[in-house]
Formats: C-alpha cells, sequence, structure tokens
C-alpha cells in the first residue's frame, strides 16, 4: 500500500493512464520520446512498466498483434485503481510545492 | 503501407540471443516491441544503424525481470552454497580423524607438488626477455659414431655455409669460449666470456647501459662486461675504455656494459668479446681451436633468425645437402646438423656441450612423477575414505533428495565438501613449502641448475587453481557415488552393505597405494646401498691422510719445496688429474708406428706417486728420483694396456717401445706394471692405462701427512700458499672429500626418492589406518556375536585382518617387480653395482609388514577387547 512512486516511474504511469487501454513498451517509449523530448531506452520504460505491475499500480493482459510485429502480440497496461491514486497523490504533492512559491518569484520569468 | 516490412530480418545472432537469454512469458511481447522498433529504426536510418539499435536493446534488456530462472533454483543460490559450505564445515569438524588423515596426507603432497610447480616455473621463464624469442634458433649436431647425445655445438663454418644457401635467415650469431683469469686489486678472478658476433645486439635483446651496440664488438679485442661483472671489477667508476687483461688471451677495452638482465637466459656468460679478436688471436699464432674447421665441432654455438614466411624444415633440407658434401664415412666426424627452436632449449631435451646450465627435460618430469605419486596415494585416500564414511551420509542425502535437491546438486555438494578440504590441506601445504623449499634449493643439483624458486602472486593464483582442481578430482568419485542413492533406500538405511562399501575399487586404490610405497622404498634402499657400495669399494689405491691441492697453474717444484719445511708432510707427489672423479684423459699409443692404435686413458704423475697412492707393480719398476730425462722417456702400464697391446706375461711388456700419440709422437720405454685399480668414473670399469712422467700437465699436488687433527694442518699449508701465490686462493681438500663432492649427486637424488618415500609410505599407512578402522567398525556386531558364542580372540583377529593380508601380499608382489625391473635400468649403467640381493626385498616387506600389522591389529584388538554388551545392547 505504501509503495513509493518513481519519478520516472510516475512518468511513464502517465502515459499508461493517457493511452487508456492501448499502452505497451513501445508505445510509452515512443510517447516518452515525442512529447517530452527525452530520450529513453526501450528497455528501462519495459523495466519501469514490471516495477509498476509488481507494485499493482497497473495491470497487464495480451493484446493484438497489430503493426510490424510478425504476429507477436503487445502486453498492454492499463491502470488499476491503486495506480490512480498515487497518481493523484503525486499531482497534489506537486501542487503543494507549486503552492509554496511566492508569487513574484514566478512573476518575472 | 507498414505491412511490406515483414520480410526484413534484424541481426540473426541478436535474435537468437535474446530468445536464448529471455524467459518464455516475455520473450513474446519484448520480441514484438523489438522488432516494430527495428523497423521504425530501419525505415527512418538505413538496416546498418537499425542493426546496432537492435542489438543495443537487446544487450539492454537483460536484467532481472527478462533472465529465465533455471527451473531447478526457486530459492536463493548463494544461500543454498552457504548452506554446502557449512554442512561441509561441520562434517570435516565432526569426523576429525578423517580430516587429520587426508589434511596431512594431501597438505604433505601438496607441498611437494607446490615445489614442483615453482621449479617449472623457473624453467619456463627462461629467455622470456628475449623479443626475438619464437623466431630464434640454433644448430645441432650429432653423430652417429659413439654416444648418441646431440650436441649444441657445431662446426665454425656451417653458420655462414648455411646462410649463403637459405635465404631466410639471417641475423647469424657465433659464440665461442673465451676463458681465463682477470686481475683485479692482486687477486686473480676467472672470467666466463664469450666471443660473440658483431650484430649480437640484432638478435638478442641485451640492453647497453653505456656504449653503442652497432659497434661495440666490431674491433678486435673489444669487450662488453655484463653489469654485476663490471661493478665487480670497477667498483663505481666508468668501465669504459678501460682495459681488460685476459688470461693469456690478449688485452681487451672495454666498449660497452649491459644492463642487469631482466630474467633469466640459458646462455651462461660473463662478457661479450668480439669475435674479430680470434682472428687476431690465430694471427699471433695463439690456437683457436680449429675456427674454420669442418672437422672441429665442440667449439662454436650458432643462432639466428628465421624470416617469416620461412620454416625449420626448410632449412633442414639445406643442411642435409651441406653435411653430404661436406664429409663422408672416412671423415673424422660425419655428424648430422638439426634446428633447435630457443624456446625448447630450456627447458628442453638433454644435450652436450651446452651454453649455459639449464635443466634437461627428464630431470622435470622425473620429479613430476614423484611429485604425482604421493599426490595420488594422498587423493586415494580421500577417495577411499569418503567412499567409506558414504554410510554416514545416507541420511542426510535421503532427505536433502526428499526435500527437492536434484543429484546434480548434491554432487555439487559433495565436491564443494573436497573442494573445502584441499583448500583447507593447501594452507598447510605452504607451511610445510616453508621448510621444504630450503631443504631443496641447499640441494647441489638446484646451485648446479641455478634453480630459483620464487613464490610470486601469480604462483599463488596457481597453488589455488590446483587445489581446487585437485578437490575437484578427488571429490568426483564419492560425490557422484554419494548422490546416487535412492531417496526411499536411503532413509531407511536399506542401501546393502556390501554396495556401500565399495569393496572392489577401494581394494585396487590400496593395493596401488602399496604398490607405490613398494617402490619407492625399494628404490631409495637401493640407491642407498649402491652410493655406500661406491664409497666403501676398494678401488685399489689408499686415500688415507692425503690432501690434495689444486695448483691452479702455480709451478709444482716451487710449491714443493716450500712444503717440504713442514714437519707433519711426509711425502708429496703430483698428479693431472684425481682419480674417480668423472674426469679422464684419453690418449692414443702403438707398438709400433703401423700397428692398430690402442685407446688409453693416461695420468701424469711424478715418481712419488705409487707411494703415495700405494699402488702395486706387478712387475719392473717406478720412475727413479732425480732423472727427469730418463724418467720423460718411461712409462708406466696397467694390467689391462699389458692385455690391449697383445703381451702375454708382465715381464714381456718390461723394455718394449711403445709411441705415444701427443701432438709430435712420444717415445717411450715400458718400465713397470701396475697392478689394476679403478681411476674412472664409477660407471666405467677399469680400462688400459698409462702413466707417464710430465710435470708440465700437472694440475694437483697430493700430500701424504701423518697428522689427523686437519684443521691444523689446513692451517698451516693456507700460511705457506698465501706467501707462495697471494692472488689465489687456496683450493685444498681430503682425497675423499673430493669424491664426495663428486658423489653429492647420487646423494641428492637419494634425499629426494628417499623423502618421496617416506612420505608416500606414511600416507598409505594413514589411509590403511581410516579404512581398517571403518572396516572393523562396520563388522562390530559380527564381532561382539562371534565373541558371545565364543570364537576366541586370535580367530577374530584374523578374519578382521584376513582381506588386508591378501591385499598386502598382491601390492608386494607387484610392486618388487616393478621395482625390480625400473631399477634394473640405471643400475645396469654402472660397471659397478650393488646387487638387488634378498636383504632389500626382505626388509622393505618387513617393514611394510610392520606398518600394516601395527595398523589394523590395533584396530582389530580394539574391536575385539570390547564387551559385546555395548555393541549389542542397541538390537
Amino acid at each position: 500500500m505504501n509503495q513509493k512512486l518513481g519519478e520516472f516511474e510516475e512518468i511513464v504511469l502517465l502515459f499508461v493512464a493517457a493511452q487508456h487501454e492501448a499502452a505497451y513498451g513501445l508505445s510509452v517509449t515512443k510517447a516518452i520520446e515525442d512529447e517530452l523530448g527525452r530520450s529513453v531506452t526501450m528497455s528501462s520504460v519495459h523495466t519501469a512498466l514490471y516495477r509498476l505491475e509488481e507494485k499493482g499500480f497497473v495491470e497487464s493482459k495480451l493484446g493484438d498483434a497489430e503493426g510490424n510485429r510478425r504476429g507477436r502480440r503487445k502486453r498492454i497496461f492499463v491502470i488499476t485503481a491503486q495506480g490512480k491514486t498515487a497518481l493523484h497523490e503525486a499531482r497534489d504533492a506537486r501542487m503543494r510545492v507549486w503552492d509554496m512559491i511566492p508569487d513574484f518569484v514566478m512573476k518575472f520569468v | 503501407m507498414q505491412e511490406q516490412w515483414h520480410d526484413i530480418d534484424p541481426p540473426k545472432r541478436a535474435e537468437q540471443f535474446f530468445e536464448w537469454y529471455c524467459n518464455d512469458w516475455l520473450v513474446e511481447t519484448i520480441g514484438g516491441d523489438l522488432y516494430e522498433r527495428y523497423i521504425d529504426n530501419y525505415s527512418k536510418y538505413g538496416r546498418k544503424k537499425a542493426n546496432r539499435k537492435y542489438w543495443f536493446d537487446v544487450i539492454r534488456f537483460i536484467n532481472r525481470h527478462t533472465l529465465k530462472r533455471s527451473k531447478n533454483s526457486k530459492f536463493n543460490n548463494m544461500s543454498i552454497f552457504n548452506n554446502y559450505v557449512k554442512v561441509g564445515f561441520r562434517n570435516l569438524v565432526r569426523n576429525r580423524a578423517f580430516t587429520v588423515i587426508n589434511t596431512l596426507g594431501l597438505s604433505v603432497s601438496m607441498a611437494v607438488c607446490l615445489i614442483i610447480i615453482l621449479l617449472i616455473n623457473d624453467q619456463l621463464s627462461y629467455d622470456k626477455f628475449q623479443l626475438n624469442r619464437d623466431s630464434i634458433y640454433r644448430f645441432t649436431h650429432s653423430r652417429a659414431e659413439g654416444i648418441n647425445l646431440g650436441m649444441a655445438t657445431i662446426p665454425h663454418p656451417l653458420g655462414a655455409e648455411a646462410q649463403k644457401r637459405f635465404a631466410g635467415m639471417t641475423e647469424v650469431v657465433n659464440f665461442h669460449r673465451l676463458g681465463g683469469e682477470v686481475e683485479s686489486n692482486g687477486k686473480a678472478l676467472d672470467i666466463f666470456g664469450l666471443y660473440a658476433s658483431p650484430n649480437l645486439f640484432e638478435l638478442f635483446s641485451y640492453k647497453l647501459k653505456s656504449g653503442d651496440p652497432k659497434t661495440a664488438l666490431v674491433e678486435p679485442y673489444s669487450i662488453v662486461l655484463k653489469a654485476e661483472i663490471a661493478e665487480k671489477f670497477f667498483k663505481d667508476e666508468d668501465p669504459i675504455g678501460k682495459e681488460m687483461k685476459i688470461g693469456n688471451r690478449g688485452t681487451y677495452k672495454i666498449t660497452g656494459v649491459l644492463e642487469k638482465l631482466p630474467g633469466k637466459t640459458h646462455i651462461r656468460f660473463d662478457a661479450f668479446a668480439s669475435e674479430s679478436s680470434t682472428a687476431a688471436l690465430t694471427e699471433k699464432g695463439l690456437d683457436m681451436w680449429g675456427l674454420n674447421n669442418w672437422q672441429n665441432g665442440s667449439q662454436t654455438w650458432t643462432y639466428f633468425k628465421l624470416q617469416e614466411g620461412y620454416g625449420p624444415e626448410q632449412l633442414q633440407v639445406v643442411l642435409d645437402e651441406i653435411a653430404a658434401e661436406f664429409y663422408n664415412e672416412d671423415s673424422d666426424m660425419n655428424p648430422t646438423f638439426d634446428i633447435q627452436a630457443m624456446s625448447n632449449i630450456t627447458p628442453g631435451p638433454l644435450y652436450g656441450n651446452q651454453i649455459g646450465d639449464g635443466m634437461p627435460n627428464f630431470f622435470v618430469i622425473g620429479l613430476s612423477i614423484l611429485a604425482g605419486l604421493i599426490m595420488v596415494c594422498a587423493a586415494f585416500n580421500y577417495t577411499n575414505l569418503s567412499a567409506a564414511r558414504a554410510v554416514t551420509r545416507t541420511k542426510e542425502v535421503g532427505v536433502r533428495k526428499v526435500m527437492g535437491a536434484k543429484r546434480g546438486q548434491l554432487t555439487f555438494q559433495f565436491i564443494i565438501e573436497s573442494i573445502l578440504l584441499s583448500l583447507f590441506s593447501l594452507v598447510l601445504a605452504v607451511v610445510f613449502l616453508r621448510f621444504l623449499k630450503p631443504a631443496f634449493e641447499g640441494l647441489q643439483i638446484s646451485s648446479m641448475l641455478n634453480w630459483q624458486l620464487e613464490l610470486t602472486t601469480t604462483s599463488y593464483v596457481q597453488f589455488v587453481g590446483f587445489a581446487i582442481v585437485l578437490g575437484i578430482v578427488t571429490g568426483l568419485f564419492p560425490s557422484l557415488y554419494l548422490s546416487s542413492f535412492n531417496a526411499i533406500n536411503a532413509m531407511k538405511g536399506a542401501l546393502s552393505k556390501k554396495k556401500l562399501s565399495g569393496w572392489a575399487l577401494r581394494k585396487t586404490l590400496i593395493v596401488v597405494q602399496f604398490m607405490i610405497s613398494i617402490v619407492l622404498i625399494t628404490s631409495s634402499v637401493l640407491v642407498y646401498k649402491q652410493i655406500q657400495y661406491i664409497v666403501d669399494k676398494d678401488y685399489g689405491y689408499t686415500k688415507e691422510n692425503i690432501i690434495n691441492i689444486d695448483l691452479q697453474g702455480q709451478d709444482y717444484a716451487t710449491l714443493k719445496t716450500e712444503l717440504e719445511t713442514l714437519p707433519f708432510i711426509e711425502n708429496i707427489t703430483a698428479s693431472n688429474i684425481i682419480p674417480n672423479t668423472g674426469v679422464s684423459n684419453f690418449t692414443e699409443a702403438w707398438r709400433e708406428t703401423k700397428d692398430e692404435s690402442v685407446d688409453l686413458n693416461y695420468l701424469s704423475v711424478d715418481e712419488n706417486y705409487l707411494d703415495i697412492l700405494e699402488l702395486d707393480l706387478v712387475a719392473g719398476e717406478n720412475f727413479k728420483k732425480d732423472a727427469e730425462s730418463l724418467n720423460r722417456k718411461s712409462v708406466l702400464i696397467n694390467e689391462k694396456a699389458l692385455e690391449a697391446f697383445g703381451f702375454q706375461t708382465p715381464l714381456d711388456a718390461l723394455g718394449e717401445t711403445l709411441y705415444i700419440e701427443e701432438g709430435d709422437t712420444l717415445v717411450a720405454n715400458v718400465i713397470g706394471v701396475l697392478k689394476d685399480f679403478n681411476y674412472q668414473f664409477i660407471f666405467v670399469g677399469i680400462e688400459p692405462l698409462l702413466i707417464k712422467f710430465e710435470p708440465e700437465s700437472y694440475q694437483y699436488a697430493q700430500l701424504k701427512i701423518s697428522g689427523f687433527d686437519l684443521t691444523e694442518e689446513m692451517v698451516a699449508i693456507d700460511k705457506i700458499w698465501d706467501e707462495f701465490d697471494p692472488k689465489h686462493e687456496l683450493k685444498a681438500q681430503t682425497f675423499q672429500g673430493q669424491q664426495d663432492e663428486f658423489n653429492k649427486f647420487f646423494y641428492d637424488i637419494l634425499y629426494i626418492v628417499g623423502l618421496i618415500a617416506v612420505l608416500s609410505i606414511s600416507i598409505a599407512g594413514m589411509g590403511l589406518l581410516g579404512i581398517s578402522a571403518f572396516a572393523i567398525q562396520a563388522r562390530m556386531k559380527e564381532v561382539s556375536i562371534r565373541k558371545v558364542l565364543g570364537a576366541n580372540v586370535k580367530s577374530i583377529i584374523f578374519m578382521l585382518s584376513r582381506s588386508f593380508i591378501i591385499m598386502l601380499s598382491i601390492a608386494l608382489i607387484l610392486g618388487f617387480s616393478i621395482a625390480y625391473l625400473g631399477n634394473k635400468v640405471w643400475l645396469d649403467m654402472f660397471a659397478y653395482r650393488t646387487n638387488f640381493g634378498f636383504d632389500i626385498f626382505f626388509f622393505t616387506a618387513l617393514g611394510l609388514i610392520g606398518v600394516a600389522v601395527a595398523t589394523i591389529g590395533w584396530q582389530a584388538i580394539r574391536a575385539t577387547s570390547t564387551n559385546p554388551a555395548s555393541t549389542l545392547r542397541d538390537d
């Protein structure tokens, strides 16, 4: 229950939620590369997904084999209720820190 | 549009590798992702980059999620390993007797093996610093007649002739000996030099501390010194440009000093002198031992480099041509030339006329065999005792199997135990090594062959490796055997006693162990007997109260008058060699000039020789006092020579003329015939001997003294010598001492073989103790029942020891046969040899039976003296 959500895991989990019912290792990797402009290796995303699964934040099931996969199926990851709570908590924590920032600090960027 | 990409393959190896390591439940999804990514990259960057990225991804995917788990290790590997070690250790502690017997045996024999490892390391370290070591070769030759031993030297012109005919041969370097005395601070010191070709430094990697390698050996009378020698003669001064007079070989200018050699080399030298000096010396009329002479094959060593692309086989063809062209049946020598790679010199086969001292291969092999033998004995103990102890482990094996242990795991467990024991023994062995090493280095052969046994980190790594391998080998049989039990039977204790004891194999091992001990003991007793025989043998002359002084080139007559002032000296004589020290001089002689010649050994002595050595004349008379010119025309011969010349009786020979080869022919009359006495190397019997009166070839003064307190006499002689020749140290020894020194080599062999024999018998004895204790333990109930039913002690002891007695008898018969056949080979080389004799066999057998009876009997008596009630109580 008290599982911590790591920084990178949080990003991965966000994309899993965003690509609802269609998130698998490569799609998340591509999304991180395209949307955030961060370069990540596929294996680190996979690892993060397995770890999220171990922590109970996502569930996986075998999906379709669409795409250039030579008929090999995808492992589709779906966020769990627990995962949603964890994301909320992470966002709340962030927002609390945002709130601590005095107004003038951010005004003159 | 994406569908058409299906026929593009990612790197096959990467794919296979991925499928090999990735576990089954992830291989499909990750594989799919990988392929999708590959096709993306392929369309974006092309094949090459996509392939690289694919490889990279495959490798990055190796982690704890993806890796296959071995099916039978659901638990943590490390903790089960720890458990094995722990259980193994507890077992060793619990079975103390077993552990002590094994560690003692293993560590002692290991220590001997470690010495051999160090020795082999030392031998392999030769010439490692030579950069050209893999392309340097030398010529050797062998002759059909005489001793069939290869010679490291060749006729001098061969090198140049072969180079002319064979393009692949470059950097030909010739060496010749340059020996002599060099004076330094009023003392004369021997120098051991080599004349070398000017291109020496091109072929060999000797670095010069000072001097120019290109020109250092060009001018006649130039010399390059070894660093140690330069230090010895010149201390801190710069030796370059200084001069050095070497014996009668002229005065040399020092043109270079070598850096300290970075390692050992098979070439022994103190200094290199320019080869051009030899030509200059020949011009001066000095005999340079037949340089440029095809008939003299014992003065020149020739080394060269084979260019890449040329093999020694091609050169061999050229050598055979040369041999056929320059020699025929009638030549003084008719040699076969061979090529030897430098990497095969030390360690390498035995050669005559070596350029330095390296240990011949057979010696290393012989020592390794000895070490291997006792290692085998110790390993057998372990195998035997563990197999016998199996009974105590059956429950454990059963439980482990029930808990799901696979056979492979159990084998592994028991092998770990034996490795543990062997590593433990290694620690002890290294302690033993500390004592063994100095003893070994103290042997005469050790200093003769310049052994350097160094304990380096590498050698320790080798030791540990050796111990682990040994552990695996010794533990393999018991562990395979223990792990083979059926779980249920093992738990029930229903394994038949017969199967457990593995009798056939164990009996064989015990027989082999004792056989080895018997062979070793018999051999060392025989070596001892042979040495005693040599030492005690009556050689037909006396050695009592005689001191030999090495003249070291000084005038005998002068020394004699000086020494005669000493009151304790009864008589003085001179000679060119000391009998029975391995040195002989040959000559030939004829009765009539045209006759067949007779080969003879000769001695050069003066008129007191016969008196001092107490040699008897059969006929005729001795040399006369103060009649040098007459004596020079007279010779004595021994009875063997009498026969060889074909004289019927000693009296026939008297007054006859002999023509003796000696530069010019010496014509001399036989004035006396000596009773045969043995003067030669003990391998050889008595051969024809000629005794000449020839003051210029005297090498030793031999003094007959009256006193017994040697030290006092030696001090007095030393004092006279110091005044007489301040340059040289006195070199004097008793007659017996000088011969003992020569025989020391045999004592060395005795020590080695004897030590190994003692070790092997103790190891075998310990093994027997363990195994008999165990066997008797297993029959305790039987013994008790027999006792209850009224069997007497004697019959029980006989019953318990019967099988051992049979085994020992077999070992004795086999051992003696092998010992007899093996030892006959070397013993037959001696002309004077002791015989095997019944006594050797008798005492060896007696000793062995003693050991066996003591160990088995002790156990048997213990068994019979226990109260039957205490063993039968449980049932």
